[in-house]
């Protein structure tokens, strides 16, 4: 009886397989085909287990071979469901433009994208972490994928996997760190793209100044005398602009100003164990003391410390400060016409120039950050995923991807790309990525730099003087302190996990 | 015949049974919104207390309610004396307390007199009561967005009027920065709250019957009389409302702080800070979901107390309301 049925469906089958053929290939009919036939032959191995009869196999050898001409490798269709955060100017429209590139490798893949804001993703991303209802891939910021992975959300990547994509050596070496959550032996993340920080500077009011670009980002001592040197050309009216501008607390990139000038100081954030804080040593106190002469110091317009990182970018854009410590982002700006939202028509984009931040006592450290990929284990389609996964590690697709979104490739090969390497300006950003550092990669990663956020925040009220004149051999230590014990106790919180 | 006893007999003489068949029809009208807010209010603040009591934090939440029990552990880390985890709560809480209160006397206050002055006849009147209801409209995340931009030291329009035309102030201050925080995030919300306030005020202004105004003035009252002892017992009912309501917003007041330092990112300092973004921060940033359940049952039962002690000052005017209803 069960056979009868099989065979009646089988050539009801042929019947619309011909039909199909020798009508007009739409496709919307090809892909109606694809999927039955598919249906068909998962049926037929059934059969064929269980020993059937012989003219059902000649069907089907004989249909597939019907499918086999119009179209190549029928397979059934998938949706990927991706979520991303909102990189660059256009989120949507550039990961659409890769998911297209992918389709014509895939063609029964359709990539469905969400753009999630900064804001809401973090508890859409635990929500769904702890539901168990994910999406296939989905973009986790660098400092967040431990923290995610930690809730047994994600799917490592098997070591047959990451071969196919290069291997680690493909990989920047500060965000592959962050794919690999310390002691987990996983691989939880792939490094999809990387945000690093350099000096940005005008080329014409340091000329204006009579400072030189060349030596001025040497050493700090270097580059305070250059500040120095700019406040005074401002002061006799040489130039009309202030040396340099940074956010303060009102901001996201709190930490990521700081740890730079912590880690060229000789000081680190955590002990190498990630047990306990060390951002209260004596080197790391060294290196935000630093950080903050820059503003008691009188190098920034007076009301910097209340504006955030979009509205300094602004400063500089308008020609306001002649400084700036920034990301990748700014080079895109200024080379996107300002009718399509970039400032290529202002003077700094004309003048812009680029140098790593200025070495410090101990070295020359900048932050990594940028975003990983991952794939959920909710994930109903893991092959197809890591397949994708894969393409947008390719070459090709983070050359693209990156410079539409304004940030550097996580794969070596594509940041050794003229585009990226022999630019004079992304070039800088380049060799600082060599001398990047990201933050360790540890769960509780997500609560610390949460308060740390809050110390500095903090810190830079009284750096403004809201708690009386600042005193910085005092008020420091005491904001470094305070987050210790509070860094000491979130890390106690996992039993040291 | 049946219609007639069921009158005679007051619902309140019958059982509960008479009485459930008797609305039957009522009862399952209301039945599905009776469902839907026991899902979205009594489950959720059942779970929140029983998580109080759980160690639910990033490495347990994957557990969710079968997270370890610890008891009063949450708590006793709230009370605490030198405890790290809570520390800067106490400068939230203060400001939060100076917040409810500027911000409902501010709109109550004001309110008041904006009410008070729409309440006259006046050419543009219609447009005027339209116009005030402008703020309103205005979702208050955007308002802190927009607030943040105006406070700006050197390039908020705040200072260019306060300092550059009117020379109110000898120089420029800093509003985002330091104490003026508290006045920074103040400030806005009643700018936000004024409308529904005014509204709701002008409605009460507008039962006060004219012959009972008249008669008073023909009796001698003087102005102030008239509004002390006829205007303010109508409005009564109307300021216990707004006033609650004033209180619980103020309360679990969150997106203008929230949105004015840094969009969410930034730490709104020990002057902006209020209860609810610190809780958020301490307890749901950090991972620490059984404390920040702990704490927002803490704050729940803090405004339960408050609606007691609300419900004990004007349950004379309220219940004089419903008399006069019926």
């Amino acid at each position: 009886m069960v056979r009868k049925v099989w065979v009646v469906l089988s050539l009801l089958l042929i019947a619309t397989l011909v039909l199909g053929a020798c009508a007009q290939p739409t496709p919307k009919v090809v892909k109606e085909t694809v999927v039955v036939t598919k249906e068909v032959e998962k049926v037929v191995t059934k059969e064929v287990q269980k020993v059937i009869t012989k003219e059902v196999e000649k069907v089907v050898t004989k249909e597939v071979k019907v499918v086999a001409t119009p179209t190549p490798v029928p397979e059934e269709p998938i949706t990927l469901k991706v979520w991303i955060m909102p990189n660059g100017p256009d989120p949507l429209g550039a990961m659409q433009e890769e998911a297209k590139e992918f389709q014509k490798l895939h063609p029964n893949v359709t990539v469905e994208v969400e753009v999630l804001d900064w804001g809401a993703a973090w508890p859409k991303i635990t929500t769904a972490a702890t539901s168990g209802e994910g999406p296939d891939i989905s973009q986790l910021g660098t400092t967040w994928t431990a923290s995610i992975a930690a809730m047994g959300a994600l799917r490592p990547f098997t070591k047959d996997e990451i071969a196919a994509m290069g291997g680690p050596d493909n990989f920047v070496e500060a965000s592959w760190k962050t794919c690999n959550p310390v002691g987990s032996g996983f691989t939880v993340a792939v490094p999809w793209f990387v945000d690093t920080r350099a000096v940005l500077y005008r080329k014409d009011l340091y000329k204006k100044a009579g400072v030189d670009p060349n030596t001025a980002f040497d050493t700090w001592e270097t580059f305070d005398a250059a500040l120095a040197k700019l406040k005074e050309a401002k002061e006799k009216g040489l130039i009309n602009a202030y040396p340099i501008g940074f956010p303060g607390k009102n901001d996201w990139n709190v930490l990521h100003n700081f740890a730079p000038w912590v880690w060229e100081a000789g000081g680190d954030l955590l002990n190498p164990g990630n047990t306990a804080a060390v951002f209260n040593s004596p080197e790391a106190i060294k290196g935000v003391k630093f950080y903050a002469s820059l503003y008691t110091k009188g190098y920034t317009p007076p009301d910097v410390l209340e504006l955030n990182s979009a509205q300094v970018e602004g400063l500089f854009i308008n020609g306001e400060i002649a400084t700036i410590i920034s990301g990748p982002w700014m080079v895109k700006g200024a080379r996107t016409p300002n009718d399509k939202g970039g400032w290529a028509d202002s003077e700094a984009a004309k003048n812009l120039g680029a140098h790593e931040i200025p070495a410090g006592p101990a070295g020359r450290y900048t932050f990594v950050g940028g975003s990983n990929l991952t794939v959920w284990n909710s994930s109903k389609h893991p092959e197809m995923a890591v397949e994708f996964v894969k393409f947008l590690v390719s070459k090709d697709s983070q050359i693209r991807y990156s410079s539409n979104i304004g940030m550097l490739p996580a794969v070596k090969a594509a940041l050794a790309d003229p585009t990226f390497s022999e630019d004079p300006l992304y070039s800088v950003f380049v060799s600082a990525v060599e001398h990047g550092k990201s933050y360790p990669a540890i769960p509780a990663w997500g609560a610390i730099e949460n308060v740390m956020v809050k110390a500095l925040g903090a810190l830079w009220d009284d750096v403004a003087g809201v708690n009386g004149p600042f005193d910085p051999d005092t008020m420091i230590p005491a904001r470094l302190n305070q987050a210790k014990q509070e860094v000491d106790a979130l890390l106690a919180v996992g039993g040291g996990q | 015949m049946t219609v007639k006893s069921d009158v005679q007999i007051s619902p309140k003489h019958r059982s509960l049974w008479q009485r459930m068949r008797r609305y039957r029809l009522a009862y399952l009208l209301i039945l599905p919104t009776f469902i839907a807010m026991m899902s979205v209010h009594f489950i959720p603040t059942v779970l929140a207390i029983y998580m109080s009591f759980l160690d639910l934090n990033q490495y347990t939440l994957g557990k969710f309610l079968h997270a370890p029990f610890v008891g009063l552990k949450n708590y006793r880390m709230i009370f605490g004396a030198n405890n790290v985890l809570t520390a800067g709560l106490q400068y939230a809480a203060r400001n939060t307390i100076l917040y409810a209160i500027a911000v409902n006397i501010g709109t109550i206050g004001v309110g008041l007199i904006l009410a008070l002055l729409l309440n006259r006849e006046f050419r543009w009147r219609g447009l005027a009561r339209t116009l005030m209801l402008l703020p309103w409209v205005v979702p208050t995340y955007v308002v802190g967005m927009l607030w943040g931009m105006m406070w700006l030291r050197d390039r908020g329009i705040i200072n260019i009027i306060l300092v550059d035309w009117l020379h109110l102030l000898p120089q420029k201050p800093f509003w985002l920065i330091g104490r003026n925080t508290l006045l920074a995030i103040i400030i806005p919300t009643i700018w936000r709250q004024l409308p529904f306030n005014t509204i709701m005020l002008l409605s009460g202004l507008q039962q006060v019957p004219q012959d009972l105004m008249d008669a008073a003035a023909i009796d001698g009252a003087s102005a102030f009389q008239r509004f002390r002892y006829v205007m303010i017992p109508y409005l009564k009912p109307i300021i216990a409302i707004i006033l609650l309501w004033g209180m619980i917003f103020t309360f679990f007041g969150y997106n203008i702080v929230i949105m004015m330092f840094g969009n969410g990112g930034g730490f709104p300092g020990e002057w902006g800070d209020l209860l609810m973004p610190a809780i958020e921060r301490q307890s749901f940033r950090y991972w620490l979901f059984g404390l920040g359940a702990a704490v927002s049952v803490l704050m729940m039962l803090a405004m339960m107390f408050f609606v007691w002690l609300w419900y004990m000052v004007f349950r004379t005017s309220l219940l004089q309301e419903s008399a006069k209803e019926e």
